[in-house]
């Protein structure tokens, strides 16, 4: 007589794969983050480098105001005003530095949009500003000192 | 004569589950694909701009709060949560410590857009001093209406 194995079917449990993926997404969405990973960057000078001595006059001053207001070799400009002004410049001595001088009370915010501004030099005027330095409060009052300029 | 009932046949209501595994899958994919822990939480309004670059990974962070929290400065390594610090010195001393590790080290500043100059140009300072060569001020993408 012929006996007829009961054949077990072989399977993978797989139940409980919902719960670790679901708790696998919940971590995932809790510890990533679409954080801002985008900005504006610039370099600061090498100091094994020959850093050329820049006389005012040899550069466009930029000064960022609280509120946002800007003047430009101290005369009083707009936003918009301002790459056309220093295009001008820039035409003469392509070489020139941007000086960007920001007053402590102004706002970061009032800063970055003038540094903005700046760096879109080439696609709004045609023209590459080579240099944008923005020297901080104590190089500012350390050139005053030296020139015995009271700050 | 017996009754033959027509026996009615009972289908067991249910949801189509086959799909949710294909899915949730494909979101743990995305999520290890696009996982990155950010390493400084502070809540913030960034300033927005039109020129915006990557900046690299594992750059070591500055954060300022808004001035509403006291415009506390943070600074992380880039690869640890920020920590706190009370005094421009600190900031001098954790970015000479890691200009010391690596001279290209870049350092990346994250503040709020209404924090006064005084505390970026002071942070500046301290990366300057710390002959920091590479910063990168973080920023959000300026749209056509602002």
């Amino acid at each position: 007589m012929k006996i007829k194995k009961k054949e077990i079917e072989s399977e993978i449990f797989t139940g409980s794969m919902a719960d670790i993926s679901f708790l696998l997404i919940i971590y995932f969405m809790i510890t990533s983050a679409f954080s801002a990973t985008r900005g504006l960057d610039f370099a600061l000078p090498d100091e094994n480098q020959d850093t050329p001595e820049i006389k005012q006059e040899d550069s466009v001053d930029v000064y960022v105001m609280p509120g946002g207001q800007i003047q430009v070799d101290g005369k009083p400009i707009a936003l918009e005003g301002l790459l056309p002004y220093v295009a001008d410049k820039l035409k003469q001595n392509p070489d020139k530095p941007v000086i960007l001088r920001t007053d402590p009370q102004a706002t970061y915010g009032d800063m970055i949009a003038v540094f903005d501004e700046l760096r879109q030099a080439p696609d709004k005027v045609g023209i590459e500003i080579k240099t944008i330095s923005i020297p901080t409060q104590r190089e500012i009052e350390n050139i005053w000192s030296m020139l015995g300029i009271a700050g | 004569m017996a009754l033959v009932r027509d026996r009615v046949r009972k289908s067991a209501a249910g949801i189509f589950t086959a799909s949710m595994a294909d899915i949730v899958f494909l979101l743990i994919v995305f999520f290890v694909l696009t996982y990155k822990v950010e390493v400084d939480r502070t809540k913030m309004q960034l300033p927005d701009t039109w020129i915006r670059v990557k900046v690299p990974e594992k750059a070591a962070v500055v954060s300022i709060a808004p001035p509403t929290e006291g415009s506390i400065i943070r600074v992380s390594t880039g690869e640890e949560m920020s920590l706190p610090v009370s005094t421009d010195e600190e900031v001098v001393t954790f970015a000479s410590t890691l200009v010391a590790q690596d001279p290209n080290k870049e350092f990346i500043i994250k503040a709020d857009e209404d924090v006064p100059y005084e505390r970026v140009d002071a942070v500046l300072d301290a990366l300057k001093q710390s002959k920091v060569k590479y910063i990168f001020l973080l920023s959000d993408q300026k749209t056509v209406d602002q």
